[in-house]
C-alpha cells in the first residue's frame, strides 16, 4: 500500500508557506530521493509522510488511511523517520538497549523481538557496539544506530534524513549494502539529501522541489537531463555528468560508468 | 612564517581512555588553505581544536610534544590574544551563535564589540561581510530562529568580520546546499588571496581538491599523509584511509582500469576536462 | 532585500536608538525605577483601590507603548487563572465577624471579602508590574545600560543567555519529542502513555543542552569575548535624557513617600 499526497500544501502558523500544491505517490518497495535548495520543502513534505505535520491543505494517506486519523507513533510504525542528527533520537545507556526499546516498548514476545533486533543489527552493521554508550561512538556509528533503532519496527517505508552527512568510504559501502537489503526486502526508502553523487548511484527515481513545489518526479536521467530543472532547484549534476556534456559525449550519461564507456 | 609547527604531539582528554592525537609531526605553512581531512573521530577536530588553543587552554588534558604556533610556543600564548588572532568556527551551527542578540546584524558584530572596534567601522565591516556572504536577507531576523543553514552562515560572517589572520574551520558547509557550500569556499579563498592563513576540516572532498593548497589526512590520531593537494590526493594511499576521492579522480582511476589511462589523473574537474579533451582530439585524428 | 536595504539598516545602527515610541525609548533603567515605584504604591496601600488603580494604569501604559492588546490578553488570563483563585480562597477561608452568606461549616464574610481583595490586588500588582517589564523593556537594552553603568559583561551575558536558554530547551525538546514520535514511542494520549515518554525525551535534550554549553562557551571565546580591553556597543543606547532623569527621581520620591504613607497609615 503506498504513501499518497493529494494537492498537499503547508502552511506554518505564522503564515509562511513551506509547500503547495504536492501531488506525490511512493509506492512498496520504491527508492526516491527528493532533492532541492535549502528552504525548497524537502523536510516539510517528509514530515508530512509521517504526521510529523499535519496538512493544512489537501491530504497525506498512508495505507490507504488519513495521517489525519491516527497519532505520528502510530503513523511512524508504517513510516519510520531517520532524523539527520542521531543525538535527537538516542537516549539508552547502551546501544542494545536502544534497539531493544521500541519492542520492549510494544511488549513484543521475545522471539519476534529478537529477530527483529538481530536484522536491523545486522544491517547496520553495529554488532560491535552493543554495550557501548551511544554518546562515546563516532557521530558516523551513532547514525547507524538511530537508523537500526528505526528499523526495528515493522515500518515499510523508511525515510533518511541526510544519511550520507559525515560518513566516510566505509560507512558508504554500509549504507548502500543496507539500501540493497531494504529494496530486497519490499521495504521503500526515501531519502532528502544535498549529496548528488549518492542520489545518482543509489536511486533511479528523483523528485526535484523548487519554492515549495514539485517541479520533477521521474527518473534520474530525465531529471538530470534538464537544464532548466536544475536551475529552478539549484541542484548540479555530479561532476562526471557534466564532463560528459562539457565534452560533448552525452547528454545523457550520469555515471562515472557510462563515461568511462563513452571516453575513446 | 610559520603557522603550526607540531613535532611529536600527542593528547588525551582528560576522562578519556584513549589517545585523541598520536606523535603528530606537522608543518603548516602561513598564508595558504590547508584542507584536513579523515575519518569520523580520526582526530580531525582536536587538532582544529589544538592549532586553535581551544586545546590545551579551555579542553584540559595530558599534551605532549611540542607545539609552535606563530613562532612561539602554545603555551606561551595568552588565551585572549590567541582568540584575536585565530578565528574558528566549529560544526555544529546551533551553538556557533551567541544567543544573546536579538538580529543577525547584532550578531556578526559582537565580535568587533569585544575587540572594541569604533561603532561607525564595526558597521562598515557587518555590513561588506553581509554582501560577500549573500545574507541580506536575513540581517534583521533573530539569530536563534534561523534554519542550521542560515545559522552556518551567519557563524561564518561573525568570524570574517573579525578579521583575524588565521582562521580554523571545522566543517562550516555540513547544513549547506552545494551552491552555498561553493560559495563559502569562494569566500575562504578570497580570505587566502588577501594573506590569511585558512586550516579547514572537510568532508567535501571534490570541493577540497578544487580550492586547498595542502591536505592533511589524519586517522585514528594521527596524521598519515601529508603535502600539496595534488601528490596527496591523487595518491594510490589516499583512499585507504576512508576518505572518498573527487570524482573525477574516481574517473581517471577507471578509466585506467578499464585500458584507456589518462595521461595525468585529474582531481578537479577542469583537469578531467582538459585530459579527456586531448583524448578525444587524439582518437578521432587517428580515425 | 536589495543592498540599499541593508544599508538602511545599517544606517539605523548609527543613529541613536528609537523604536518608534515614547514610552519604548524611555531609557530601560528609568522604565525599571518606574515600574517598581508603581507597584510600591500599590503594595504600600492597605487597601485594594490604590493597587487596583496601579493596575489599570499598567494596561493604560502599555497601550502607549503600543503592546496594548497582548499585554491585556495576557494580564486578563492571570487575573482568571490565578487572581479568581486566590480572592475565592481567601473569602472562603479567612475568619470574619460580619457573616454575609452563610455556607454551613464556613462562611462568607465582609473581613473575607476585604482580605481578598487587598491580598489578590497586591499579588496582581506585581504580576502586572512583572509582565509590563517584559512586555516594554528591552532586555538587550537593559543589560546595555547596566554594563554602561559598570555591570560586568560576563554577568549581563549570563543573564541574557539564561533567558535564552529557556527559549531553546523548549526548541531542542519539541525537535526531541518529534524525533521519539518518528520512532513509534507514543507522546500524545492520557498521563501513562506521556509519563513513559518522558526518559527518551528528558535524556536526549538534557545531554543535548550540556554539549551546547560547553561548545557556546568556546565560540564565544572565538569571538573575543575574554578580550580585557575596551569593548565598543553596536547599539547606540541614548544617554539618560533630562525627562528620564526626573522620571527616575520621580520614582524614587513617590516610592518613597508610599512607603511613608503606607507606615502612617495615609491609604
Amino acid at each position: 500500500m503506498p504513501i499518497e499526497l493529494n494537492g498537499v500544501g503547508f502552511t506554518y502558523p505564522d503564515g509562511s508557506r513551506a509547500i503547495g500544491g504536492v501531488d506525490l505517490r511512493v509506492d512498496d518497495g520504491e527508492r526516491l530521493a527528493i532533492v532541492g535548495q535549502n528552504g525548497a520543502g524537502k523536510t516539510t513534505t517528509v514530515k508530512l509522510m509521517n504526521r510529523l505535520l499535519l496538512p493544512t491543505e489537501g491530504e497525506v494517506l498512508v495505507n490507504g488511511a488519513s495521517t489525519a486519523k491516527r497519532t505520528t507513533a502510530q503513523v511512524a510504525r508504517d513510516v519510520g523517520y531517520v532524523f539527520q542528527n542521531p543525538d535527537d533520537q538516542l537516549f539508552a545507556a547502551d546501544v542494545r538497549s536502544e534497539i531493544e526499546y521500541l519492542p520492549k516498548y510494544l511488549k513484543w514476545p521475545d522471539e519476534k523481538r529478537e529477530e527483529r533486533c538481530a536484522r536491523a543489527i545486522e544491517l547496520t552493521g553495529i554488532g560491535d557496539h552493543l554495550d557501548t554508550n551511544p554518546k562515546d561512538l563516532p557521530s558516523a556509528i551513532r547514525k547507524f544506530v538511530a537508523i537500526a533503532a528505526i528499523l526495528v519496527s515493522e515500518c515499510r517505508y523508511v525515510i533518511l534524513d541526510e544519511p550520507t552527512a559525515g560518513l566516510d568510504s566505509r560507512g558508504l559501502a554500509l549504507l548502500h549494502g543496507m539500501l540493497d537489503r531494504l529494496g530486497d526486502e519490499g521495504v521503500a526508502v526515501i531519502t532528502i539529501t544535498h549529496d548528488m553523487r549518492f542520489v545518482i548511484d543509489a536511486f533511479r527515481r528523483v523528485v526535484a522541489m523548487a519554492d515549495g513545489a514539485v517541479i520533477a518526479d521521474g527518473d534520474r536521467r530525465d531529471v538530470f537531463l534538464d537544464d532548466d530543472i536544475l536551475r529552478r532547484s539549484r541542484i548540479r549534476r555530479p561532476d562526471a555528468a557534466q564532463l560528459a556534456r562539457d565534452l560533448n559525449l552525452s547528454r545523457r550519461a550520469l555515471t562515472v560508468d557510462d563515461v568511462v564507456e563513452l571516453v575513446p | 612564517m610559520v603557522l603550526a609547527a607540531l613535532t611529536g604531539v600527542g593528547f588525551t582528554y582528560a576522562y578519556a581512555e584513549q589517545p585523541a592525537l598520536v606523535g603528530i609531526d606537522l608543518q603548516l605553512e602561513e598564508g595558504r588553505l590547508h584542507g584536513v581531512v579523515g575519518l569520523n573521530s580520526s582526530g580531525k577536530t582536536t587538532l582544529c581544536s589544538l592549532i586553535r588553543g581551544v586545546i590545551p587552554h579551555f579542553h584540559h588534558g595530558d599534551l605532549t610534544g611540542e607545539v609552535v604556533i606563530l613562532g612561539r610556543p602554545l603555551l606561551d600564548w595568552d588565551p585572549a590574544e590567541l582568540s584575536r588572532t585565530i578565528g574558528c568556527v566549529f560544526d555544529n551551527p546551533f551553538t556557533q551563535i551567541s544567543g544573546i542578540r536579538e538580529t543577525v546584524f547584532e550578531e556578526i558584530a559582537i565580535g568587533l564589540e569585544n575587540l572594541g572596534v569604533p561603532r561607525d567601522e564595526m558597521i562598515e565591516r557587518v555590513e561588506s561581510v553581509v554582501e560577500q556572504l549573500g545574507i541580506e536577507a536575513i540581517v534583521e531576523k533573530n539569530p536563534n530562529e534561523l534554519s542550521g543553514g542560515q545559522r552556518q552562515k551567519v557563524a561564518f560572517a561573525s568570524i570574517i568580520a573579525m578579521d583575524a589572520p588565521v582562521v580554523v574551520i571545522d566543517e562550516p558547509t555540513s547544513q549547506l546546499d552545494p551552491e552555498a557550500s561553493e560559495a563559502v569556499f569562494e569566500i575562504i579563498e578570497g580570505l587566502k588571496h588577501r594573506g590569511k592563513s585558512i586550516v579547514l576540516a572537510e568532508h567535501k572532498i571534490d570541493l577540497l581538491a578544487q580550492y586547498a593548497d595542502t591536505i592533511t589526512v589524519m586517522n585514528e590520531g594521527t596524521v598519515v599523509m601529508h603535502g600539496p593537494t595534488r601528490d596527496v590526493v591523487g595518491s594510490d594511499e589516499f583512499g585507504a584511509y576512508g576518505v572518498v576521492p573527487p570524482e573525477v579522480t574516481e574517473l581517471g582511476r577507471r578509466l585506467a582500469a578499464a585500458g584507456k589511462p589518462l595521461d595525468r589523473l585529474p582531481i578537479k574537474r577542469a583537469e578531467a576536462f582538459d585530459e579527456i579533451s586531448v583524448r578525444i582530439g587524439r582518437s578521432t585524428h587517428a580515425h | 532585500m536589495t543592498n540599499n536595504a541593508v544599508a538602511a539598516v545599517a544606517d539605523r545602527y548609527r543613529q541613536p536608538m528609537t523604536l518608534g515610541n515614547a514610552v519604548l525609548d524611555i531609557h530601560p533603567i528609568a522604565m525599571v525605577a518606574g515600574i517598581t515605584a508603581l507597584i510600591v504604591v500599590g503594595l504600600a496601600s492597605a487597601g485594594w483601590i490604590v493597587p487596583l488603580a496601579v493596575s489599570a494604569l499598567f494596561v493604560g501604559i502599555a497601550y502607549l507603548a503600543g503592546r496594548g492588546p497582548s499585554y491585556l490578553v495576557t494580564i486578563l488570563k492571570l487575573w482568571i487563572a490565578v487572581g479568581l483563585i486566590l480572592f475565592a480562597l481567601r473569602a472562603l477561608l479567612v475568619k470574619g465577624e460580619t457573616v454575609l452568606v452563610p455556607l454551613g461549616p464556613i462562611a462568607i464574610t465582609r473581613e473575607g471579602i476585604e482580605n481578598g481583595l487587598r491580598f489578590t490586588t497586591a499579588v496582581m500588582v506585581i504580576c502586572g508590574g512583572v509582565t509590563l517589564f517584559f512586555a516594554i523593556v528591552s532586555m538587550r537594552r537593559l543589560m546595555l545600560a547596566l554594563e554602561r553603568i559598570g555591570v560586568s559583561p560576563r554577568v549581563s551575558y549570563v543573564i541574557l543567555a539564561s533567558f535564552q536558554a529557556i527559549t531553546d530547551l523548549g526548541a531542542t525538546a519539541r525537535v526531541v519529542l518529534d524525533a521519539q514520535k518518528a520512532r513509534g514511542i507514543e507522546t500524545e494520549g492520557n498521563v501513562f502513555v506521556r509519563a513513559r515518554a518522558f526518559f527518551p525525551v528528558l535524556a536526549p535534550v538534557f545531554l543535548t543542552a550540556m554539549t551546547a554549553t560547553e561548545e557556546r562557551a568556546i565560540a564565544l571565546d572565538a569571538r573575543a569575548f575574554n578580550n580585557p580591553g575596551r569593548h565598543t556597543s553596536l547599539l547606540n543606547l541614548k544617554p539618560l535624557t533630562a525627562v528620564d532623569t526626573v522620571l527616575v527621581v520621580l520614582s524614587l520620591v513617590v516610592a518613597a513617600a508610599a512607603v511613608t504613607g503606607g507606615i502612617l497609615g495615609w491609604f
